[in-house]
């Protein structure tokens, strides 16, 4: 009696696991860019290299692992950058930043961030901050020109 | 040796061997079961040769063995590695029963196939505590399971039960069978008796005669043996690997990057596109809306889905799509779902458990009559504990390589249940599962997260709707937020004392119950009068059994309480517990050695406390005593001391480095496993916010192990983590006499 | 197109810019020893050595290994395969269980020890902790950061054994 009891109790749970889901969703839309092999879209490819916002904003793909930059946009691993230049530092309310950035008065501004970005943590000991140090100069100018451009009020 | 010419006689002799039969009638005195599942009239034998034993040379001696000319033995094992270590000391298991040379073993994954369904395993889920069923049930339970196993796809790892399902009742047996067939083959090749050939790192040895030749000579005459269905299994005294901590075989691949996961597929001959996926932030709803206008434009795009129930984007590498995926705006269907936030959650919970009150729900254990024993108690204890929901987590993010073409299909991934895989995949995509072939490589971690499939069925759903072989990767964020899991859950106990302050009853009620049956059961304990009822209530949340399933929780309610009631009696919470395992000599010499080694009865540091716990879990006794020093005020661990009980350890190093896994798995949703809720979707997204203990973090570990005997053999996986929460919440009440009733506990001290 | 030495061997592939080290490696170089965990260097499964530093490669670009040296877990091991002290150190204490993050534990492992051969145990909190092991081989690690430091003994086989 009591063994059937359990067995139908675990067996109830396995099932379920095996069943899984049993309707099976249509595609509902197919949206093809490009077969493959055929030549990445050119538009794509950012044009008038001497834009440096546009530049950033193509460096700045390699930030957005841990850095969103919409307005109001929950910030996520590292604060939302919205706004950053001109920006206290660690000031961004509700960021539980790390001790060294809460404890800094300063405020945000190119040359200031274009020595952190080279090295965070040679800039600000005890940063989170672990990854994401740009070492390249231009590349650096690019990003910040971008953070700046996202941090005036759009009109 | 060169009598092995395989193509004319290997089919004949496994036809002979299939005829013969290790058939259902297989059964062993004292609850073993049949030998190699995949030898009994029926089973396509010749297909399962050309599977696993497809060259030149090699012979199967049965469906768990192989001998190649070189003399090298095969192990092949039907359970995956996910780093539990279950290919090595399951490969230890047989290589000790014959007398197999240890550096000449080698480990090989079963392929999916029904052939190497784990029926003992099955027999585990379906019915704990039937394993040890009288010798007179055993061909009804034999043939109930097997063909349960089948229609239920169970090629499953999980329950901590590779060890002492598969290990005890076939790979021992196997490896035991094999050698009597091969000395039986020895025996009428030199006209001696067999009971004068000795075996020994896989050589055959008549000493009178002289003669002497490896394994691999007579591998193909094994074959024509007769089998014997009830091999002498070696005794303790007799085990040359067993209870030896043998090296694991997959470390050497894991130190240098060529072992290969999951994630890692590359097949051959095929030119992978990548895939990366968006799915619901809230359970069961489905897309309404998809604007994919800037992931039209970013390079590296090929296609764009809307798949229903999930958004796609396929690029030429996985960081363009999921670059192009996260760009993707999608409106989904709304909630039906009352669960908002944890806190409409635990209303759902209290609600049922309100509704059961003092004695409704369904009775899941009952002795004595608790409800008229707590009304006589000289005193009462009650208490309400809270668990919440748990992400896996494992370090490998969830993946599938599909690819579906000429009415074929083929995916490589990381799987607990490769064959309910396929059944999925085959469901999802209408193809017969005998047209779908799964490939299943290392796992990196799982802890029941890989019993669930979606993952691979949405990725046979994107191959086949892009027509591209794809790498189907889910970012941590997707892997966190979106997936399934450990089910939060609230408990309310209730117990009766003495004059003398011992526990005459014990009354408890919660909303989840899934597996083991018995997890929410004191039944260690000898209390004369307990109720254990549940009190259903739903889950906003999918759920997955999470390394120990219901003893992650229960592990937790049960041992604070009895921390509790200690306490109210004005006992030490280490004695109060030995005091009610005096029927228990197992329970009660862990405890006490515990005791031991942690110095419990000695004074520790300055700010600093132990606590103890002790939990019965997949059939081994675990006690762990933590030490926190609190005198920051926040509770740092300083040390854990574990001692266990599995009957007999077949690899020592190998278990205590589950137990150390367990516990710091278990440290680390105590100290901060929490996923919260917002409109109803997860708010943790990635380890920043879902934390997991770090090297600075973790305590010294000391594991001691006993070999208590005549027992099943208890497993290893998943035993070690039950203890370790409610441990640490009795060493931080011992230390500050903050009573920790619900989890986690690092944000309880901000 | 992007040129970097990686482990030793100089490489010139054809990737964006922004594309972090860690996908050109597993992807367009077809090393996939060094693993994808997080996306974010929460986990440090990704850890490979940029010109002898130690970093997250999930989260470094492509463009920043110009001209660099790039070390990943297959490149370790000395010129005939023999395995680092590390990597002994590795086997001797059986570390690793599902072994995943195990790459980027060796990584960071022997970056510490190359600039601290006798590490404290705060050294190995401090060069350790950015590197998660699910499983919970920590304490393994530990110990074998030690063995390999030569501060305590290998394991041998026989040890563990129970009465």
């Amino acid at each position: 009696m009591r063994n059937r009891a359990i067995l139908a109790a675990c067996l109830l749970t396995v099932m379920v696991t095996a069943c899984g889901s049993a309707e099976q969703p249509e595609v509902i839309e197919q949206i093809v860019v490009r077969e493959r092999g055929a030549a990445p879209l050119a538009a794509a490819v950012s044009e008038g290299g001497d834009d440096l916002v546009a530049l950033g904003e193509d460096a700045f793909q390699m930030c957005t692992g841990c850095h969103v930059i919409e307005t109001g946009a929950p910030s996520s691993a590292g604060p939302n950058l919205h706004g950053v230049v001109g920006r206290v530092v660690g000031g961004l309310e509700d960021f539980p930043y790390s001790d060294a950035l809460t404890a800094s008065e300063a405020v945000w501004d190119d040359a200031s961030l274009d020595q952190y970005l080279a090295d965070p943590g040679g800039y600000l000991p005890g940063t989170d901050m672990l990854a994401g140090a740009v070492r390249d100069e231009e590349t650096r100018a690019a990003i910040i020109a971008y953070l700046a451009a996202n941090s005036v009020p759009s009109e | 040796m060169n009598d092995m010419s395989p193509e004319d006689k290997k089919p004949s002799k496994l036809a002979k061997w299939s005829r013969r039969g290790f058939i259902g009638a297989g059964v062993l005195a004292g609850g073993g079961l049949l030998i190699g599942i995949g030898v009994r009239p029926g089973n396509p034998i010749g297909s399962l040769a050309s599977k696993v034993a497809p060259n030149a040379g090699e012979q199967l001696v049965n469906s768990w063995v192989k001998i190649d000319m070189n003399n090298v033995v095969t192990a092949i094992v039907p359970h995956c590695e996910m780093g539990q270590g279950a290919h090595s000391v399951l490969a230890q298991m047989l290589a000790d029963e014959l007398d197999a040379a240890w550096d000449q073993v080698q480990v090989m994954q079963a392929p999916a196939d029904g052939s190497y369904v784990v029926s003992d395993t099955a027999r585990l889920f379906a019915a704990p505590f039937t394993l040890n069923a009288a010798d007179w049930l055993e061909p009804t339970w034999d043939g109930l399971f097997t063909q349960l196993g089948k229609s239920m796809d169970l090629l499953i790892t999980g329950g901590s039960s590779s060890i002492r399902t598969t290990g005890q009742y076939q790979m021992r047996i196997a490896g035991a069978a094999a050698r009597q067939m091969l000395v039986g083959a020895a025996a009428d090749a030199w006209g001696v008796p067999a009971a004068e050939i000795t075996t020994r790192d896989s050589t055959l040895t008549h000493e009178a005669s002289g003669n002497s030749a490896p394994y691999s000579e007579f591998a193909s005459a094994a074959a024509d043996q007769s089998m014997d269905h009830t091999p002498k299994l070696k005794t303790r005294d007799q085990y040359r690997l067993m209870g030896r901590s043998k090296a694991r075989t997959d470390i050497p691949a894991k130190i240098n990057g060529t072992a290969e996961f999951g994630i890692d597929a590359e097949p051959d001959g095929l030119e992978l596109s990548y895939a990366a996926v968006v799915r619901p932030p809230v359970p069961s709803t489905t897309v309404t809306a998809m604007d994919a206008s800037r992931a039209e434009t970013m390079p590296g795009v090929l296609q764009i889905l809307n798949m229903g129930n999930f958004v796609t984007v396929v690029a030429d590498s996985y960081w363009q799509a999921q670059q192009a995926v996260n760009t993707v705006q999608i409106e989904w269907s709304a909630s039906d779902s009352p669960v908002r936030t944890m806190d409409d959650q635990f209303a759902v919970f209290a609600a049922a458990l309100d509704e059961a009150g003092e004695t409704g729900g369904n009775q899941a254990a009952a002795r004595g009559d608790a409800q008229a024993a707590l009304a006589d108690a000289a005193s009462n204890v009650e208490a309400e504990y809270r668990a919440p929901y748990l992400a896996h987590a494992p370090m490998e993010p969830l993946n599938c390589t599909a690819h579906v073409a000429d009415g074929k299909c083929d995916i490589w991934t990381s799987t607990q249940v490769p064959l309910m895989a396929r059944s999925e995949v085959a469901g999802t995509i209408g193809m017969g599962t005998e047209d779908i072939t799964i490939h299943h490589p290392y796992l990196g971690g799982a802890f029941g997260r890989r019993l669930g499939s979606e993952y691979v069925a949405m990725a046979a759903r994107v191959a086949q709707a892009t027509g591209y072989p794809i790498k189907m990767i889910w970012s941590r964020e997707e892997d966190t937020q979106k997936a399934l899991y450990r089910c939060a859950d609230m408990s309310r106990i209730r117990a009766g004392l003495d004059e003398s302050g011992a526990m005459v009853a014990y009354d408890s009620v919660f909303t989840q119950r899934h597996d083991p049956a018995e997890a929410c059961v004191p039944a260690i304990y000898n209390i004369a009068n307990t109720s254990v009822r549940v009190a259903e209530a739903e889950l906003h949340l999918p759920f997955q059994a999470w390394r120990s399933v219901d003893h992650s929780q229960q592990g937790f309610f049960i041992e604070s309480f009895i921390d509790e009631a200690a306490h109210a009696a004005g006992a030490d919470s280490l004695d109060y517990r030995l005091a009610m395992l005096q029927n228990a000599p197992r329970h009660k010499a862990v405890l006490e050695k515990v005791a031991e080694i942690s110095g419990w009865r000695e004074a520790g540091g300055e700010g600093t406390a132990k606590g103890v716990a002790i939990v019965e879990s997949f059939g081994t006794i675990v006690a762990e005593v933590i030490e926190v020093d609190m005198s920051s005020g926040k509770p740092k661990m300083t040390n854990c001391w574990a001692v266990c009980d599995a009957g007999y350890v077949m690899n020592p190093d190998g278990f205590r480095n589950q137990i150390e896994g367990g516990i710091v798995f278990g440290l680390t949703a105590a100290m901060y496993g929490e996923l919260e809720l917002k409109d109803g979707a997860i708010v943790q997204s990635n380890f920043h916010d879902y934390k997991m203990l770090r090297m600075n973090e973790v305590p010294n570990i000391e594991v001691a192990l006993i070999n208590s005997g005549d027992v099943p053999v208890g497993g290893a996986g998943e035993p070690g983590l039950p203890p370790a929460a409610p441990a640490l919440a009795n060493a931080i009440f011992a230390a500050s006499g903050n009573r920790l009733r619900e989890l986690p506990i690092a944000k309880q001290f901000t | 197109m992007a040129s970097f030495i990686l482990n030793g061997q100089p490489v010139t592939v054809d990737a964006d810019p922004a594309m972090p080290i860690l996908w050109v490696v597993r992807e367009k170089v077809g090393l996939s020893g060094t693993k994808f965990g997080c996306g974010i260097a929460q986990c440090g499964a990704c850890t490979v050595h940029l010109d002898g530093q130690p970093v997250r490669s999930c989260s470094t670009s492509i463009s920043q290994a110009e001209g660099r040296e790039v070390t990943t877990i297959e490149g370790i091991a000395g010129p005939d395969g023999e395995l680092s002290k590390v990597q002994q150190a590795w086997v001797s204490e059986q570390v690793p269980q599902c072994g995943y993050c195990q790459s980027g534990q060796i990584m960071s492992a022997t970056a510490l020890l190359r600039d601290n051969p006798s590490p404290s145990d705060d050294d190995i909190d401090a060069a350790m902790s950015g590197n998660i092991c699910r499983c919970g081989t920590y304490t393994r690690i530990r110990r074998a950061i030690k063995v390999a430091a030569g501060q305590e003994t290998a394991r041998t086989e026989a040890e563990g054994e129970e009465a």
